[in-house]
């Protein structure tokens, strides 16, 4: 895995916890949607960042919560997507 | 998978404030290790569902309690079995109820009796005989999705359920039936309706690898611990995700379910005080009666009329708590560790963070068949509008549908359009509503961040709530008063006429 993939999305996931007023430490398998930690509306916003910064593409029927609930699932669906 | 399941969130959580308030650390007791192994014990067991039946009997029937705690216990006992005792459970309450007089379904079906002069079969039996063929129509139709993953219903099943909401729609219109047929179709229409909120959700989990079987799928469509048009927990995959088998995950989600189901009887007890205080001792009208006495020209003073709204905004926001902790809590002690339907909505900083936390199953059913569609398919190249359009389609369009279905009886009572009309005031409150949480959404995408100083949050809290305030004007729910009349009694509160 990309080193600096892997950096740019915690820098993200960590500002995007640190709005939601959780300061606590973000592990690589930290469940981040269905923990509750993030919000629904925080998961489209991630999906716009990833969309935007690794030129992703996604479509509603391939789409699961449980790609991109950690930084690891994220990380591996940019390896996978690229 | 699985798209409609895609926004199975929570509201957002503050764990650092968590774990330094003294007062949330004291109420946390699912954090004692010796009450979480006592709760592990058959006594502690026999204790938390004796205190969550003493809790459920405020706010269900003695037999609907009964049957929930049990069937909550036997969820959690034979976790192995729980897809049937689930299927027995939701079923045979859905059965049971639709079966007994005073029921939703039996009310609403009789209006087109009495339309149709027809005194043939009862309709609670009309009721039983309709949910037992959409019983078997919606087993069939799984079967169809399993079968046919590319078919229209396994990619849209929500467009699907919608396409049949109408057709029944145009089968019960009294231009195109009359007698048994017209009942008939009705009939369907009314027992068919909830499910258009369920089922979408089943199919949507079946297309994944690890999808439950269809026998858990259908045992969640309205499961017992909340019978109504709103799927609290969601559907089976959202379930399956927040169930562990393990003995003292089990204990601590126990805890926390007593620990909500007290929460609600608190917020009844509030309730409870507000009404004797403001409706018993002030004499304080309803939101309704206040208006009523405006369009009867003899309008409360504009502090009295402040008072009312004011008053009748927080209770509301009260009862949609003490039902979603009641729900939520009973989910928990069948085991499944749900996130809370309402989260202390007056901390909202924004427009989009309340309408996450006021009613957030609410919210998630609209993410999932309205906002994630939408996300996907419009305006990919414009991030703002995306998210706007998207946001709208949710908080508008879907909260809007919604509604309107959730009183499918009154197309029966006042025609298709008098039904529409009567509904203007609400579709205006999901417009203002939606631009609103829309306005919120893109604001936030842009970078924009709510203070977190003292003022900043005492800002926001007047802003939000002035914006919910005002709204409840149009969004109390009655279909008393048209657009026009709330409308002149809002600005009548500011003294212009």
């Amino acid at each position: 895995m990309n080193r600096e993939v892997f950096d740019t999305l915690r820098a993200y996931l960590q500002e995007a916890l640190r709005l939601h007023g959780d300061t606590q430490e973000l592990a690589d398998g930290d469940s981040l949607f269905l923990s509750g930690r993030l919000d629904s509306f925080s998961m489209m916003n991630l999906i716009l960042f990833l969309e935007t910064a690794f030129a992703l593409t996604f479509s509603d029927l391939e789409f699961d919560v449980e790609k991109v609930d950690s930084l690891n699932a994220i990380a591996a669906l940019v390896h996978a997507k690229s | 998978m699985n798209p409609p399941s895609a926004a199975q969130t929570a509201p957002p959580s503050t764990p650092s404030k968590a774990q330094t308030d003294p007062l949330r650390q004291w109420l946390a007791i699912e954090q004692s290790e010796r009450l979480v192994a006592f709760a592990q014990t058959a006594s502690g067991k026999f204790c938390l569902y004796g205190i969550a039946y003493l809790a459920v009997l405020p706010l269900l029937s003695a037999w609907t309690a009964a049957l929930c705690v049990t069937a909550a216990w036997a969820v959690m006992a034979y976790a192995d079995q729980r897809a049937r005792i689930l299927f027995m459970a939701s079923w045979g309450l859905t059965l049971f109820e639709a079966a007994t007089d005073d029921n939703d379904f039996a009310e609403k079906i009789q209006y087109v009796m009495a339309q149709e002069h027809y005194l043939l079969l009862s309709p609670e039996l009309l009721a039983v005989g309709a949910l037992l063929m959409m019983m078997a129509g919606l087993w069939l139709a799984m079967q169809h999705a399993i079968s046919r993953p590319d078919g229209l219903l396994s990619r849209r099943p929500f467009v699907c359920m919608l396409a049949v909401e109408v057709a029944l729609l145009v089968l019960s219109a009294p231009q195109v039936d009359h007698g048994l047929l017209r009942v008939l179709a009705w009939s369907m229409l009314v027992v068919f309706t909830p499910f258009v909120w369920f089922f979408p959700l089943a199919i949507a989990d079946l297309r994944g690898r690890a999808a439950d079987p269809p026998a858990m799928q259908m045992a969640v469509q309205r499961p017992f611990w909340s019978h109504n048009y709103l799927p609290f927990g969601k559907g089976a995959g959202y379930l399956r995700k927040h169930f562990s088998p393990l003995p003292r995950e089990q204990a601590i989600t126990h805890i926390k379910g007593v620990k909500l189901l007290l929460w609600a009887n608190f917020l009844l007890l509030l309730s409870q005080v507000l009404t004797w205080f403001f409706s018993d001792y002030l004499a304080l009208p309803r939101l309704i009666n206040a208006i009523d006495a405006f369009v009867e020209g003899q309008p409360l003073p504009i502090a009295t009329g402040w008072e009312v709204l004011i008053y009748g905004t927080f209770r509301y926001a009260l009862q949609i708590a003490i039902w979603a902790h009641l729900f939520i809590g009973l989910a928990r002690m069948a085991g499944y560790r749900l996130p809370r339907g309402s989260w202390r909505p007056l901390e909202s900083r924004t427009l989009m963070e309340y309408f996450n936390r006021f009613h957030f199953y609410f919210k998630e059913i609209l993410v999932d068949l309205f906002f994630i569609p939408t996300f996907f398919k419009v305006f990919r190249q414009h991030p703002r509008l995306r998210m706007f359009t998207a946001t709208f389609m949710a908080a508008g369009v879907g909260n809007a549908l919604w509604h309107f279905m959730a009183d499918i009886h009154l197309i029966a009572v006042e025609g298709l359009w008098g039904a529409i009309s009567s509904f203007s005031s609400y579709l205006f409150y999901s417009f203002v509503l939606a631009i609103g949480v829309g306005l919120s959404q893109v604001r936030a995408s842009m970078g924009y961040r709510p203070s977190a100083t003292l003022a900043g949050r005492l800002y926001a809290f007047l802003f939000i709530w002035s914006f919910v305030v005002l709204l409840r004007v149009f969004s109390d729910g009655t279909r008393d008063h048209t657009f026009e009349q709330r409308l002149r009694f809002l600005l009548s509160l500011f003294g212009l006429n």
